[in-house]
């Protein structure tokens, strides 16, 4: 059993500083959780708890079927890597890897066995008598992973582990990671970040934090779910806002009608346009706010129903893509996502239309109302 | 920030300049120390005192190493070993606890202990005199080390506790992980990766100890206990002093002091920059 479960989970800094509020999550055996989030959301907080670094909170933690709050870090089968690796600098790589196990007074041969299986997974045997000064960030971080997999944990632990590592390297290491996921499929994997890119890569599941006011409002928890879930599904704003780069736009309107295929909107620029969820509940006239991903607008050769048509402001060429800037009436401008260079130019007027089905509607509060249709 | 090339070429000769009247300030005393050792006690008197010496005479260490020097030599040894043995355990372990201990209290018992810095150890002298003769010590080296230790725990404290607090939080974390208690933290994490500032508190210690006067003057009073700061003493009577005779043992005492600082500079001003510069 290599299942993780929070329930209430609650962590405050001092007597006024909630960093963690209302947590209830289940991480299923050998299931691959990411934990996302703004700065300052508490996302290593929580990570901490479950290694047993951060006590004084409330709620209850359990690791399989064992109940963890007042178990030592060392007792509760979890292995961790750290962002700045944690080598400890005046160790041999074989030593740092080695030095769990000796503390746990592991037989010298079981020792050498487990050293030597997790170096050759790693691919770090070369390196087991250098010293970490001696190694670049990369074999660092391996190394770092390779103290994780000798102790055979039940739960692997990673807080941000790639974000010291330049962008290259990055991937490279994303695809270790997942690789070693794969070699380990009975352990379970919480993994922090701040990166959206490597949430959507690696993760079965995401869970996604709120910051600040959202989280002393709604809880620390914005969504879990499969990382197209909640890309395809978000259930509020800040989720929608959070995933995808460029970010989602954001259209103000108000709301019409329930028709049969589903909500008509008014938007601010004009047009009404028809998005499939279910607006049973709002009363017409109420504010309402459209969501469309940016690589979700397609041109269009002329205005039409269910079209976008705004003045362009400027246009950024990437080759293969480009972002064209749209006037969205708002201090915010609309982007769009087009193959190749867009045929279009800063100063002219362009039509864009979405897939209905990738439209998301919010209500005055913020929370996405439910589509008509499943995924 | 930028500089004026004026600025820059009057920095390039006063740095210099500044450099060799300082090296010449410490210096020039040092060699007139040893120049005179080997004159004799009535050259001493008549020629100048920055006269160089008729001949290599080294009649004043002979008579110094035929005395009871050994004597001294093996007790400050002892002393200064024991001592400094002492103090970079006990401040290393008192460091840790502050620098990465929570406890009600903290920072009130570091602002103590610091502020035992302050504290002038003459007026320590008569309470310390008094103890030392209560428990049966006075006139033993062993009589020394109490004082000596008590007196270099606050700056070596201070020291050692800004050591610390740099050592990467991770890294005791880390070792929680892989099953270390505080003890196993300290003598296996931080211990080893104190060294620098480890050897800052035993080289300053060390040569503070092995000059240490007062003390000893007070504490000890046979030949046979009395440690090298003492040795002059010897060389000094009511109406005439062997002058030659006293710089040989002060250039015979500071030798060991001149060759641990060579060796150690560089670790003394790294262990004092702790927590000076961001790294």
């Amino acid at each position: 059993m290599t299942s993780i479960t929070l329930s209430g989970v609650n962590k405050s800094f001092g007597a006024n500083f909630p960093v963690i509020r209302g947590v209830d999550l289940q991480i299923e055996d050998g299931e691959f959780c990411v934990f996302l989030g703004p700065s300052g959301c508490g996302k290593s907080t929580l990570l901490r708890m479950v290694a047993g670094l951060e006590m004084g909170y409330t709620g209850e933690i359990r690791i399989g079927d064992r109940v963890v709050d007042k178990v030592e870090p060392a007792d509760r089968q979890v292995a961790m890597v750290f962002q700045n690796y944690a080598l400890y600098p005046h160790m041999s790589v074989y030593d740092n890897m080695a030095f769990g196990l000796r503390q746990a007074k592991t037989a010298k041969a079981e020792i050498e066995r487990r050293v030597q299986d997790a170096a050759r997974i790693l691919q770090i045997e070369p390196l087991l008598d250098r010293m970490p000064k001696a190694l670049s960030g990369g074999q660092r971080q391996r190394v770092a992973i390779g103290r994780a997999i000798v102790r055979q944990p039940k739960v692997f632990l990673f807080d941000e582990p790639l974000s010291n590592l330049d962008a290259a390297l990055r991937v490279h290491m994303r695809s270790e990671i997942a690789t070693l996921h794969r070699n380990f499929p009975a352990a379970s994997m919480i993994y922090v970040t701040h990166d959206q890119t490597e949430a959507m890569a690696l993760a079965d599941k995401i869970v996604l934090l709120h910051a600040g006011k959202d989280m002393l409002k709604h809880g620390s928890i914005a969504q879990v779910g499969k990382p197209l879930d909640l890309y395809h599904r978000p259930r509020n704003l800040f989720v929608a806002g959070f995933l995808g780069s460029p970010t989602m736009n954001f259209l103000p309107g108000t709301f019409i009608a329930q028709e049969a295929a589903g909500a008509r909107v008014a938007l601010k620029g004009g047009e009404e346009l028809v998005v499939p969820v279910n607006g049973g509940a709002l009363a017409p006239g109420g504010a309402v706010t459209l969501g469309v991903r940016p690589e979700h607008l397609a041109p269009v050769a002329a205005p039409a129903a269910q079209t976008l048509t705004r003045p362009v402001t400027a246009v950024e060429h990437f080759g293969e893509y480009s972002f064209v800037y749209l006037d969205s009436g708002t201090p915010t401008p609309m982007i769009a996502k087009v193959a190749g260079d867009g045929g279009v130019k800063a100063g002219d007027t362009a039509s864009f239309a979405a897939p209905i089905e990738c439209c998301h509607l919010f209500d005055g509060d913020g929370i996405a109302l439910n589509h008509l249709t499943s995924l | 920030m930028a500089t004026s090339p004026i600025t820059r070429a009057t920095g390039r000769v006063a740095v210099p300049v500044l450099g060799l009247f300082w090296l010449a300030v410490t210096t020039v005393p040092f060699l007139f120390m040893v120049m005179t050792t080997f004159k004799t006690q009535q050259e001493s008197y008549s020629s100048s005192v920055w006269a160089l010496p008729e001949a290599l005479d080294f009649v004043n260490y002979a008579d110094v190493l035929s005395g009871p020097f050994l004597t001294y030599l093996k007790n400050s040894v002892m002393v200064v070993v024991i001592s400094v043995i002492l103090i970079v355990v006990i401040s290393a372990m008192a460091a840790y606890a502050f620098a990465r201990m929570r406890f009600r209290f903290n920072e009130a018992l570091f602002g103590l202990i610091v502020a035992g810095m302050i504290v002038p150890i003459h007026i320590t002298l008569v309470p310390i005199y008094l103890m030392t003769r209560h428990m049966g010590l006075y006139d033993s080296p062993f009589a020394l080390i109490g004082p000596y230790v008590a007196t270099s725990l606050p700056i070596s404290v201070f020291i050692l506790t800004e050591f610390m607090r740099q050592i990467p939080k991770e890294l005791e974390e880390a070792a929680r992980l892989d099953g270390c208690g505080p003890f196993a933290i300290f003598f296996k994490v931080f211990f080893p990766l104190s060294g620098p500032g480890l050897s800052t508190v035993a080289i300053y210690n060390g040569i503070m100890l092995w000059n240490e006067f007062i003390f000893a003057y007070v504490l000890t009073s046979s030949t046979s206990t009395r440690t090298l700061p003492l040795a002059i003493w010897d060389y000094q009577g009511q109406y005439t002093s062997n002058i030659p005779a006293i710089l040989a043992v002060v250039t015979l005492t500071s030798l060991p002091l001149v060759v641990a600082y060579a060796f150690g500079q560089e670790k003394i001003v790294k262990g004092m920059m702790a927590g000076s510069l961001k790294g």
